[in-house]
């Protein structure tokens, strides 16, 4: 039988439930000090993993690889470049935005990986492929050791 | 049915069992792994296929999560499958590894089971609920523990058991646990702090319960010619079975789980055995619950229907009588991380045939255990023989 006609659920015989659980996750062992970098020194890290000679971005405890522990921690210069983009015209709900949100994968030089981010300062049509970018971290004392501490990336000066 | 190949457990890793650890799902992943691998005395390059368990991802908090754990686990870019039979994932996983090697298509496979449920907030109990029928169950504000409240009571009626004879059960695993490095609720206790202990849900008490835990195993299985190559003490998997019964509780037999007998029957056929009591050296039961390992002991056929309490009293059960049940110290002392415990159960059985488990050996060189886990909503068998 299809109810395909009905278009509001509450006409049919029913128990309304929800499936929401609260969680709170530990950003774990690399994040913990990844993050500690962003919050109290405004400096990316990356690991470096000797045996395979990549340099994961952001940092892990561990090369996907070989499963080697990752101990050597490298600096990583937060000036990236988009390697690709796109304009975001709707929120997760469907509602559409007052003003077109700029989502970028960005790059970091020498490291293997990168960010997923907002792009800020910069018109749609502004935006190239390969532009390079640097980050808009919060003020200091509002930093939580979150990826949201980067507010978004705009255009290098 | 013909097995073309025989499958041996060559190695095997184990992290610290606890409410909360700092590690993320995938770091706890890794650690079992990679100690897995060590034991075996190869490098991730050597595997050749993954199979990962976890129960549901509403415990870990992350959808798709054998995707997710997928770096931990070693699964990359390798032919890599999760498998889910709720809390009887743990003993799945060797067993979906068993017949990745078995079948000849592979050589190497590396299995892994975690679980974090330390994420779910405020208590792992309100994803428990959303596993109850939406309309027949949840509306009554249903909890998990009323299931096994009331399939413990059946059990207890049906045959006459006091709960001192259960408590028994708690009151070694946790003192077996004693001895194990990664125990999380290892205690010398009495029957009577069982029976004074806090009750939950009539008749189960704070003390008959197992814990949250954070936690992950894995094993390393390999293919006959490689592993003799690998070891000099190969344990080899010798039968597997499992079983599922009706998706109705209320259809099932509260006092029997005979889908764990038929699971148990396929895996004794498979390794010949005929008499699982004397056959059967050591074994790791599924124990969330106290009395639940009663009840599997007698599924299992490891005891007569409603004896499985006497043996306990008269000490069979004792990592030193004739027929040792959970000298690891089981989920009830080492701790609860769903799929992570049952694939710790295989781990144990594997250190107890190599005589490497320490002060937790049981004596009289075992040759032949046991693992047996339990799961889905209720109503699933899972279990593996393993030989020296
Ligand atoms: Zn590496």
């Amino acid at each position: 039988m299809s109810l395909e006609k009905i278009r509001d659920p509450e006409r049919m015989r029913r128990w309304p439930g929800h499936m929401e659980t609260d969680y709170v996750y530990t950003v774990g062992l690399a994040g913990e000090r990844f993050f500690r970098e962003i919050k109290d020194n405004g400096k990316f890290y990356g690991t470096r993993c000797e045996k395979c000679g990549i340099t994961y971005f952001p940092a892990r405890t561990f090369c996907e690889r070989c499963l080697s522990e990752l101990k050597e921690w490298v600096e990583v210069s937060p000036r990236g470049y988009v390697e690709m983009y796109t304009i975001a015209y709707m929120d997760l709900e469907g509602n559409k935005l007052e003003k077109p949100e700029i989502w970028a994968f960005i790059r970091f030089e020498g490291v293997f990986g990168g960010l997923v981010h907002k792009l800020g300062e910069v018109k749609p049509e502004e935006v190239k492929i390969g532009m390079v970018v640097e980050p808009v971290l919060k003020p200091k004392e509002q930093r939580e050791g979150s990826i949201t501490d980067i507010l978004y990336f705009k255009p290098a000066k | 049915m013909i097995i073309k190949r025989k499958v041996a457990v060559v190695g095997a890793g184990l992290t610290l069992f606890r409410r909360r650890m700092q590690e993320t799902s995938r770091e706890l992943a890794w650690e079992a792994t990679k100690m897995a691998l060590e034991t075996a005395g190869i490098e991730l390059k050597d595997v050749e296929c993954v199979v990962m368990g976890s129960a549901p991802d509403a415990f870990d908090g992350i959808h798709m999560k054998g995707e997710n754990l997928a770096d931990g686990c070693g699964g990359w870019r390798k032919p890599y499958t999760r498998v889910f039979v709720g809390g009887g994932t743990g003993v799945f996983v060797p067993i979906a590894a068993w017949w990745h090697v078995a079948s000849g298509h592979f050589d190497i496979c590396l299995a892994v089971a975690e679980e974090k449920m330390s994420p779910c907030h405020p208590h792992p109990q309100w994803a428990f609920h959303t596993i109850f029928d939406p309309i027949l169950s949840r509306p009554l504000g249903v909890n998990l523990i009323w299931i096994f409240a009331l399939e413990m009571h059946r059990y207890m009626y049906k045959y006459g058991i006091k709960k001192e004879d259960i408590a028994l059960v708690s009151v070694k695993n946790k003192a077996n646990a004693l001895d194990h490095p990664c125990a999380q609720l290892a205690a010398k206790i009495t029957v009577e702090d069982v029976l004074n202990s806090e009750v939950l849900v009539w008749p189960v008490q704070r003390l008959d319960i197992s814990p949250i835990t954070d936690g992950a195993a894995a094993i390393v299985l390999a293919s006959e010619d490689v592993a003799k190559k690998l070891t000099d003490s190969p344990v080899w998997i010798e039968g597997v079975g499992w079983c599922l019964d009706s998706r109705y509780w209320t259809n099932r037999d509260l006092a029997y789980p005979k889908y764990v007998e038929y699971a148990a029957r396929m895996a004794y056929k498979m390794a010949g055995i005929h008499n699982p009591p004397k056959e059967i050296d050591v074994a790791e039961v599924y124990d969330p619950f106290d009395y639940k390992e009663l009840h599997h002991m007698e599924g299992l056929l490891l005891a007569r229907k409603g004896e499985a309490p006497k043996l306990t009293k008269e000490g069979v059960t004792q990592r030193d009588g004739d027929l040792p049940i959970n000298p690891s110290g089981g989920l009830l002392g080492v701790g609860n991380p769903i799929a992570a415990a049952g694939l710790m159960k295989v781990c144990e059985i594997f250190w107890q045939l190599r005589g490497e488990a320490g002060k937790r050996q049981v004596p009289g060189d075992p040759r032949t255990g046991l693992a047996q886990a339990w799961g889905d909503l209720m109503q699933i068998g899972t279990v593996i023989v393993m030989r020296a």
